[in-house]
């Protein structure tokens, strides 16, 4: 009977929970899973004494006989966990700076004791050191609808910095803290066969797959502390013994609940159309306020137009201290940090971009789901490409990151540099699950190759079929959890809608040759000529004789005129060749690039005096830009320009040095 | 008015001596050239017949750079090894030149003339040599004792936290004191070998021992002296080097017309720093002349460890 009243009250929790909306109006997501948690920080201990409710609901037809929860802060426990093993960072030998979490207590919506119902378990290299993962056998398993409730008491350690989580003195950034259920996947979802728990251990390179929650979490730090989270402030009271106080957020369908504690925070805030805004920021940073909020309500401003509408009412971000360092450069979608330095130079976009991209997983991670740890390139490769495409817009076509008088770089150029100064672009292809990449080529191949094969493609196809394609993406996947697949099915639905057949039944053949393939892209202006078409000349024979004919030079001489062109990669895209005649006519030719070599053939009374492929440099995978074009008259003055400026500087350096 | 005089003489000498200074300007000049003529002819060979130059114009493209890494990592690996050459063969030169800016600059040779200045810069090559490698290096172990003792400071203030910020203050106070304390090592370098010219001395050890205590005999009138020149080199260095670094001509014609201001305002600052010479110079003289008519047997320099 008990029993019974207990589940029911369960029940009854679980619907309100669920339902109430206090953030938006309306739930966004399917809200498979709920968390109530209530934590204390101890800020000498680097502990976090916590209580959590939470639940699961099977929205699968399959009865689950398991849950299964991600309990990432033991990647920190040893040296022999999967994430120690992975880094290149050497665990630290203080028994203080380790990290990991202790469940005290464990207990089902019946009270019932689950301590000695769950195992460790490595689903990814059967690592019988790590202990990121458990599987928990509930007394019954969960049918179809069924609503699984936990209760756990836990002890979080945290360590000293890393990953982004854990604490710098008294600087705290509190990520990956407690335990998280995985993503149960019925079968059709994503890649899924048949139903199961996708959960996977905590590696290197990613931490993101989770389903969208509501977080209701109470956090009690001391008094002078100034905190910020992924949630919504709903109220701060004082626990009136002069040491403490209690902050209550709510968050609604994000995928993760991260928060700061520090003293040393300065707190502004701001507004973008419905968005609150809050930056923390260390005092000796104030300088770099309006840079930051600048940066991120252009990224506001432009995704929301190009991708889809931002969803939350709040958005907090960090620009962590330089102690705590290792916290920058991190996404929890409604909180996230960014990367700066106490002194900044104005012509260096470091900190806007890190705040571009990590409001940009806001998207790409946090509204589309993608599962990081199978995808890379879907969570941030496509940030990346739009992260670019903002700094770009915002900050000047060719001085996205870099705006100094002698040097400007753009954010894309950036990508591509990474990608082809790689030792190991052509190693391996983008099928890889994140903590597989060989030779050290996670980054480029997530981040940078990823985001140049979108540009490439939004070169073949036009900006705004892109935008269109992620708009639909948007539409179609917002609080869901796509896949690569998916999103392919979403470009070629779109393309075919805008551009018919043009580019062929689909786009699979793109995405075929640079997402999953290894090759290169590398087209070349071989050469062109232009030679005189003259008159006959020579012998005629005639009944009897033979006729001599000589040439007869005329002013209005014709030439035929001749480009060849190669393809010297392996990749084969679609291109423009726009060819220059000396009387100043211009033909644009269009090449399928399929062939290992196309000939243009023109005849007349112009010659031809220069010849570009790609002539918009728009396809960035392309490896060299400067076998791109042809001239007789190569336009060195820049050249003379830099050379001069060489001696100018090399004169006035050596001048100095001298006494 | 003492300055003034002092900075006036210095002026006139150093007007006087325009053809020592045409003879280091051209000598510079051919010395960069080469470097720079073999990097325009690496580039050129690298670029072909391409057209990625007009992503050159504006700035320097590092879309650019990358296509052309292979060829430009051996260019660059090249130029760095002439780059370090050059530094050495102008130290190495810069004692000839001086040497032979001092002499012309001294009243003893009246004439200014171009053999003044040769003779001057070879029969005391190796003696300025020496002042010039000491005064460096006493420069060197300056600046780095100062930005070590403060950074040693900083990173263990706080029990090894430092206050955000700190360490780049400390950047910026050690930077103040080095430049406070380089006008002093400038005049001892000055006064050497303006002593080492006047003296006919070979003996550099000699000329810096009189190099500081010429230095401090008149420590108020020579600091702000050296002060002043030294703001108005690095005010026109500063200024020039910006303006011309961040000018963009788009015409050969206009890349030739930068280069002849270029080179017309480095011979300006050269001028500049033989001012710089010929006032310590004037300075000198004027010491001497003094000691000499109150009685005074040699102006100062006791001889510290020629002997060493």
């Amino acid at each position: 009977m008990k029993g019974t009243v207990t589940l029911i009250l369960v029940s009854i929790f679980s619907l309100h929970c669920v339902m109430s909306q206090i953030v938006n109006k309306e739930s966004l997501s399917a809200r498979e899973t709920y968390y109530k948690i209530n934590a204390t920080l101890d800020p000498e201990a680097k502990t976090i004494i916590g209580e959590m409710e939470a639940y699961w609901v099977n929205k699968s037809t399959d009865v689950v006989p398991d849950i299964q929860l991600h309990l990432y802060m033991n990647a920190f426990k040893s040296n022999k966990s999967t994430f120690s093993k992975g880094s290149s960072l050497s665990m630290v030998d203080k028994k203080s700076d380790f990290g990991w979490i202790d469940l005290k207590s464990f207990e089902d919506e019946k009270g019932n004791n689950l301590m000695n119902h769950f195992s460790y378990i490595s689903p990814d290299d059967n690592n019988p050191d790590d202990q990121t993962v458990i599987r928990v056998m509930p007394f019954e398993p969960a049918k179809p609808g069924d609503t699984v409730f936990i209760k756990i008491k836990f002890e979080t350690k945290l360590p000293k910095g890393r990953a982004r989580t854990g604490f710098a003195d008294d600087f705290f950034y509190v990520a990956q803290w407690f335990p998280k259920f995985g993503v149960y996947e019925s079968a059709g979802m994503r890649y899924a066969v048949k139903g199961g728990w996708n959960c996977h251990q905590f590696h290197r390179n990613s931490e993101f797959y989770s389903n969208h929650s509501v977080y209701d979490v109470k956090i009690t730090v001391p008094e002078e502390y100034i905190t910020g989270s992924g949630g919504m402030l709903i109220s701060e009271e004082n626990k009136g013994d002069g040491k403490n106080k209690t902050l209550i957020y709510r968050a609604e369908d994000i995928c993760d609940f991260a928060w700061t504690a520090w003293p040393g925070y300065d707190v502004y805030n701001d507004e973008w159309r419905h968005v609150k805004i809050t930056l923390l920021i260390p005092h000796i940073r104030k300088e770099q306020v309006e840079r930051q909020f600048r940066a991120v309500k252009n990224a506001l401003e432009y995704l929301s137009e190009n991708v889809g509408p931002f969803p939350w009412p709040h958005l907090t971000f960090v620009d962590p201290p330089t102690k705590g360092a290792f916290a920058g450069g991190m996404e929890y979608t409604t909180i996230f940090t960014s990367t700066s330095a106490d002194r900044m130079p104005e012509s260096l976009h470091l900190p806007e971009m890190v705040t571009v991209h990590e409001f940009g997983h806001g998207y790409f991670m946090g509204i589309l789901a993608s599962n990081e740890f199978e995808e890379p390139w879907l969570d941030e490769g496509v940030n990346s490409f739009w992260e670019e495409r903002i700094m770009d817009h915002y900050w000047g076509e060719n001085s996205g990151i870099i705006d100094h008088p002698l040097f400007k770089m753009s954010d894309k150029s950036m990508s591509r540099i990474s990608y082809l100064l790689s030792l190991g672009r052509q190693v391996t292809t983008n099928r890889e699950y994140s903590w597989n990449y060989p030779h050290g080529t996670y980054s480029m191949m997530s981040y940078n190759k990823a985001a140049t094969i979108l540009y490439t493609l939004m070169g073949i196809i036009g900006e705004d079929t892109m935008n269109e394609i992620f708009r639909e993406y948007y539409r179609q996947w917002a609080f869901r959890h796509p896949s690569g697949k998916d999103f392919i099915a979403v470009v070629n639905e779109v393309v075919k809608k805008v551009h018919g057949d043009k580019y062929g039944p689909d786009m699979n053949w793109f995405f075929d040759q640079t997402l999953y393939g290894t090759g290169l892209v590398d087209y070349r202006v071989s050469r062109y000529t232009n030679s005189k078409i003259r008159d006959f000349k020579g012998i005629i024979s005639e009944a009897d004789s033979q006729r001599f004919v000589p040439s007869v030079t005329k002013d209005d001489s014709v030439y035929k005129s001749v480009v060849e062109l190669d393809r010297l990669g392996e990749i084969t895209l679609p291109l423009d060749v726009m060819i220059h005649f000396n009387n100043g006519d211009t033909i644009m030719e269009t090449w399928d690039g399929r062939e290992r070599f196309k000939d243009f053939n023109y005849s007349g009374t112009s010659q031809i005096d220069w010849v570009k492929i790609d002539p918009e440099y728009k396809l960035r995978m392309d490896v060299n830009f400067t076998n791109n074009s042809k001239t007789d008259k190569t336009d060195m003055v820049p050249v003379r320009r830099y050379i001069n400026k060489f001696i100018i500087f090399t004169q006035y350096f050596l001048n100095i040095i001298s006494l | 008015m003492k300055i003034l005089s002092h900075l006036k003489s210095g002026a006139l000498r150093s007007v006087k001596s325009w053809k020592g200074i045409l003879i280091i300007w051209f000598l510079i000049f051919v010395m960069i050239g080469i470097l720079a003529a073999s990097a325009k002819s690496g580039l050129k060979s690298m670029i072909g017949s391409s057209m990625i130059t007009e992503l050159l114009r504006d700035t320097v493209n590092a879309d650019v750079l990358t296509d052309l890494k292979e060829g430009l990592s051996v260019l660059i690996a090249s130029v760095t090894k002439g780059f370090i050459l050059l530094i050495l063969f102008t130290f190495i030169a810069n004692a000839f030149f001086s040497g032979g800016l001092f002499n012309i600059l001294s009243k003893k040779c009246s004439r200014k003339s171009l053999s003044c200045f040769l003779s001057g810069g070879a029969s005391n090559f190796w003696s300025v040599l020496v002042i010039n490698l000491i005064v460096s290096l006493i420069f060197i172990a300056v600046a780095s004792i100062i930005g070590g003792i403060l950074a040693l400071i900083v990173s263990k203030s706080g029990g090894g936290n430092p206050e955000p910020g700190a360490m780049s203050k400390a950047i910026r106070f050690s930077i103040i004191i080095v430049a406070l304390l380089l006008p002093v090592l400038l005049l001892v370098a000055d006064y050497a070998r303006a002593w080492l010219i006047g003296n006919d001395s070979k003996k550099p050890f000699s000329a810096i021992g009189a190099g500081f205590v010429m230095t401090f005999k008149k420590f108020v009138l020579s600091y702000l002296v050296m002060i002043i020149l030294i703001i108005i080199q690095a005010g026109f260095g500063v200024l020039v080097v910006s303006k011309l670094m961040g000018s963009k001509p788009s015409t050969g014609g206009g890349v030739f017309l930068l280069f002849l201001i270029s080179q017309i305002l480095f011979i300006i600052r050269l001028f500049l720093r033989t001012w710089r010479y010929g006032s310590v110079t004037s300075l000198l003289e004027e010491t001497q002349t003094t000691a000499v008519s109150q009685g005074q047997s040699e102006p100062v320099a006791e001889p510290l460890s020629d002997q060493v």
